[in-house]
């Protein structure tokens, strides 16, 4: 997609494909000089972080295995109940030198969550990659050994990143106009109580 | 310290927003304490404590005190001043202030873009 012609709700680009693409290749280069003559089991946390640990995975050096994960997320609504699995991994993990892969990490909470409950499975070892970082917003200090790039705490779109499940698709990451400058059903002043749901 | 843990639909909290981050912290299994400990940032020549400073949360989980700030500019610079005077006074505290607008983009991608 031309970056010169953005959907209407999309204010700016803050990371071009081509920027992307590069880090995408240093983080490859980085993880495959440190998982040399290992194996790598790489967790993708749906669905936010697929493009991105498909994009990694083709540029490991290194064997890798890929799976995904996926994990609910806090709604503000009552009866959201508590964080759960809601798609496991496939395969056990016991003595696998595991990679989980991250789209974005802001407090920190999901990882934390998961770190528990995938070091109970004892694998032989557990790091973390993720292609987005903000810790201005961080709350549990956990490892990330490979960060992409430091971002603000402005909210973004597209390489895998969502709207109310849209944008995913762009091939860059951008940030989003205004709730008041969006249009009726992209979250803008006629989306209904102004009610914005995110399905990261 | 006293306050409570794990009960944000039944807790008393001074804002609203309180009780979402709250909730917000439920969710994810973190235990919390309401407003836990009072520090005391300055006293007067008879040891009077006459300015104190009460962060919001304290997560034992990550020994770090939340102070949640979603007020006008005016009432922020205030606590930033406190802020900054619990960590001069009290440097093994470790403390997050979220800003309102940090505050709304987290509920924003969590559901709800705040007002």
């Amino acid at each position: 997609m031309n970056e010169d012609r953005l959907p209407p709700p999309i204010r700016d680009v803050v990371l071009p494909a081509a920027a992307i693409s590069q880090r995408v290749r240093e983080l490859a280069s980085d993880i495959s000089r440190d998982f040399r003559g290992r194996d790598v089991y790489v967790v993708g946390i749906l669905t936010g972080a697929f493009i991105f640990a498909c994009d990694l995975i083709r540029r490991l050096r290194v064997p890798a295995h890929l799976d995904f994960i996926s994990i609910s997320r806090y709604e503000k609504r009552p009866g959201t109940g508590e964080v759960k699995i809601l798609k496991d991994l496939q395969d056990e993990i016991l003595g696998k030198e595991v990679l989980i892969v991250e789209d974005i990490v802001d407090t920190g909470l999901t990882l934390n969550y998961l770190i528990r409950n995938l070091s109970n499975r004892r694998p032989a070892s557990l790091a973390i990659c993720t292609l987005l970082d903000r810790p201005d917003l961080r709350i549990a200090q956990i490892p990330i050994r490979y960060v992409g790039f430091n971002v603000s705490s402005e909210f973004l779109v597209g390489y895998g990143l969502d709207f109310r499940g849209f944008y995913r698709h762009l091939p860059y990451i951008a940030t989003m106009k205004d709730r008041d400058s969006l249009p009726p059903g992209k979250g803008g002043k006629g989306s209904g109580g102004g009610v914005l749901r995110t399905t990261r | 310290m006293t306050g409570s843990a794990g009960l944000a639909s039944v807790a008393d909290f001074a804002h609203e927003s309180e009780r979402e981050f709250a909730q917000f912290l439920d969710f994810y299994q973190i235990e919390w304490r309401y407003e836990p400990l009072c520090f005391p940032l300055e006293r007067d020549p008879q040891g009077r404590v006459t300015l104190s400073f009460t962060p919001d949360f304290y997560l034992p989980q990550f020994d770090l005190f939340v102070e949640l700030t979603t007020m006008k500019q005016s009432l922020v610079t205030k606590k930033n001043r406190k802020v900054r005077l619990l960590k001069q006074l009290y440097p093994d505290v470790n403390i997050k202030i979220f800003y309102g607008r940090d505050y709304r983009r987290l509920l924003f991608k969590f559901g709800e873009m705040a007002e």
